[in-house]
């Protein structure tokens, strides 16, 4: 019985898909890790929903939750330390934190939902060829031959533009450069065509020349496959330049969402309005800047109420003693998590 | 808009000042060996080959480039903590590499660096308030007993509270910590400060704040920055000036407005279509130059122009004579043989490879 729901692709550990139900759903996510210091609180009450075709970035400086929340869809968060305290995290309907690891490591992680890392290099191992760890996949996975599994790892090489593909596929790691490594990361990831790729700042150690290639290769690649991509990073620049919707995140609560137009260009939040403020633009030429004071909070003592507040120049007393809630604000679905967003829209 | 320009670059690089640093045609290779025992050299590393510039009391000089251009060997040269292959570079017309260690001693004293990691640059075992004031453990710049007082002072003008002077770097966070290497740098009174990527380690929010800082600094004490960064739009905004690096060689180099908006050499050109714009209005139509392949090797640069490998451009001139540097007017020199003039017309579309792989 628990074999055969395994084999089904339309369910996860015995419940059924729900192809009608958005394709990732997460919903009041919390996450904290319990150390010897005490409970760092990572996430707070993350939401957001991913379509197909659709791109979704999760926007937020170091610290600010976006990694762990997506270790703790796919299931990965290093526990203990780090605990999943609540929430939902739905793939068409079924809930990822409530399926068992045997069910996430066969039909999930890979299958469903895959992911890629900033660093290639660490993620690659080192001792065995770039082609044997995208074979392996399909190896265990498809159960194909050595050989199968091989022809289909140089195709997949090929779809990531991979030069000289069928040379290359008896490659190490470190035979390749910093792009063609995240390439090979990239082709591992879609080998079993994932329904969601999250990417977690795959560009950040790449050069600018070589991340606009990878960011070109995933924008076709999802043209091509319909996948839904949530992409992870700091960079306002990146965001801006794939994906459809945002998601602003700072000390593990949303800030802001919505439309990446809409919010790039009427913020309604004063930390999304600080980056702007502070990024200098290569396109023209740019005064001086206006930082956002201070620094990001510990964690381990978050601030009351709205946790940005001893930053804000907006702030007033209601914002230390209240915690705003994520508040539609009548725009194709922009919501802002500060009481006073009028007022930051006029200011801009 | 010339006018514009000129009040702009004025204030800088005023043509008849003499130039604080100048380096001349600098040559950095690091052998490649072969053996334990017997170590037989056979080859060499060309990480900086033949760079040129000059910079100019007060003003900013940005080296900019990716992963291996080069940028960060030419800097380690200039200060002395490499030995040059080949070149020259003058401090006030003074021969930096045939100085003494005494003389090297009191160049140190002239310029100062700050580096790209707060969290690696500052030794953990020491306060604040020592790494600040241990340039004068060297060079007495400042009798004992008046080094509280400066390093307090020192701590107040890079923006942090003077009361800790007795914390460590662990208790501060990543920008404090860089605002801590910008006081270390700032102790010997230097006239040239080398920042290599001092703010690319730190969050969006906190970078702001130290470039800022940076700002604010040379325009108090009058310090010319060599500012050494990846990213187009940091360097953009801080830099009077601009050279742009490709595999150990400076492409070129001009003002913001001639780099950035008046790009002549197509490395620049690609190099600056790559940046992503935080803007998401009109995305879809922007040209994106995407380069075919990687950087070559230096250990075994291609013949003539070394970007011919991946250019659009490139004839059979390119591979059998090196461009140089030349300026065509407007101070804006350029390395290559069809250099985009100005308002020149679109570039071909054929041969120009919009596929990464070719």
């Amino acid at each position: 019985m628990v074999k055969n729901s395994l084999d089904n692709a339309d369910s996860l550990g015995g419940q059924a898909l729900d192809p009608a139900a958005p394709l990732l759903e997460v919903e009041n996510l919390h996450v904290e890790f319990r150390i010897e210091d005490g409970v760092v609180k990572a996430v707070n009450g993350l939401s957001y929903t991913l379509h197909e075709h659709e791109t979704l970035a999760i926007l937020g400086e170091s610290g600010s939750g976006k990694s762990v929340s997506a270790q703790a869809v796919m299931g990965i968060l290093d526990t203990p330390p780090g605990f999943v305290t609540a929430g939902q995290a739905n793939f068409r309907g079924v809930d990822l934190l409530k399926v068992s690891e045997e069910v996430m490591a066969k039909q999930v992680r890979g299958q469903k939902v895959a992911m890629i890392f900033q660093d290639a290099l660490t993620a690659l191992n080192p001792v065995f060829t770039v082609g044997w760890q995208i074979a392996e996949m399909l190896r265990k996975h498809r159960g194909m031959s050595k050989k199968e599994a091989k022809e289909q790892a140089i195709e997949l090489m090929e779809r990531v533009k991979i030069p000289d593909a069928r040379d290359r596929v008896n490659a190490y790691p470190h035979e390749f450069s910093g792009g063609m490594r995240q390439r090979a990361m990239i082709a591992m990831a879609l080998s079993l065509d994932p329904d969601v790729l999250i990417a977690d700042e795959p560009t950040t150690a790449l050069d600018v020349t070589v991340q606009a290639q990878i960011m070109e290769l995933l924008h076709d690649l999802q043209q091509e496959t319909g996948m839904g991509l949530i992409l992870i990073t700091h960079d306002l620049g990146v965001v801006a330049e794939v994906c459809d919707r945002v998601v602003v995140m700072y000390a593990g609560e949303i800030m802001e969402d919505g439309d990446i137009t809409d919010v790039y260009h009427h913020p309604a939040h004063p930390y999304t309005l600080g980056l702007m403020d502070s990024i200098p633009r290569s396109d023209k030429h740019t005064d001086r800047l206006s930082p956002i004071q201070g620094a990001p909070p510990d964690l381990l003592n978050i601030p009351s109420g709205c946790p940005f507040h001893p930053r804000c120049p907006f702030v007033r007393p209601r914002c230390s003693e209240d915690s705003p809630v994520l508040s539609d604000i009548g725009r194709d679905g922009h919501e802002s998590g500060c009481f006073y967003w009028e007022e930051v829209e006029r200011d801009r | 808009m010339t006018d514009d320009r000129a009040t702009e670059s004025s204030n800088s690089t005023a043509a008849e000042s003499t130039p604080i640093l100048r380096v001349e045609g600098l040559v950095k290779y690091f052998p490649i060996t072969r053996g334990i025992l017997f170590r037989k050299k056979i080859g060499d590393v060309k990480a900086v080959d033949g760079v040129s510039f000059d910079l100019y009391p007060g003003e900013t000089l940005g080296l900019v480039g990716e992963s291996g251009c080069g940028k960060t060997t030419a800097a380690r040269t200039i200060l002395r903590l490499e030995e040059p292959t080949d070149g020259a570079a003058y401090f006030h017309g003074q021969d930096i590499f045939s100085m003494t260690q005494r003389q090297l001693r009191d160049l140190r004293k002239e310029i100062s660096v700050i580096f790209q990691d707060p969290y690696a640059s500052l030794n953990p075992r020491m306060t604040v308030g020592n790494i600040i004031s241990e340039p004068w453990n060297v060079h007495g710049t400042v009798p004992r007993k008046d080094r509280r007082k400066k390093t307090q002072e020192l701590l107040e003008v890079v923006g942090l509270n003077p009361n800790h002077i007795n914390r460590y770097p662990h208790q501060f966070s990543g920008g404090q910590r860089q605002r801590v290497g910008v006081a270390r740098a700032l102790a010997v009174n230097p006239s040239i400060i080398i920042a290599d990527e001092p703010v690319s380690a730190l969050d969006v929010s906190v970078q702001a704040q130290v470039v800022n800082l940076l700002e604010d600094i040379q325009d108090e004490f009058g310090i010319a920055y060599l500012f050494i960064a990846h990213d187009l739009s940091v360097v953009r905004h801080l830099c009077d000036r601009i050279a742009v690096m490709y595999l150990g060689g400076i492409v070129e180099q001009g003002d913001e407005y001639e780099v950035y908006d008046n790009t002549a050499h197509p490395y620049t050109e690609a190099l600056l279509s790559a940046v992503p714009v935080p803007d998401p209005v009109g995305r879809q139509d922007r040209q994106r130059i995407v380069l075919q392949g990687d950087v070559p090797s230096p250990s075994n640069p291609p013949s003539g122009c070394r970007f011919r490998t991946r250019c659009w451009k490139a004839q059979d001139v390119c591979a059998e004579s090196v461009p140089e540097l030349v300026d065509r007017g407007q101070g804006h020199p350029v390395a290559c043989y069809f250099p985009q003039v100005e308002f020149a017309t679109e570039i071909p579309t054929e041969g120009r490879n919009l596929d990464p792989a070719g």
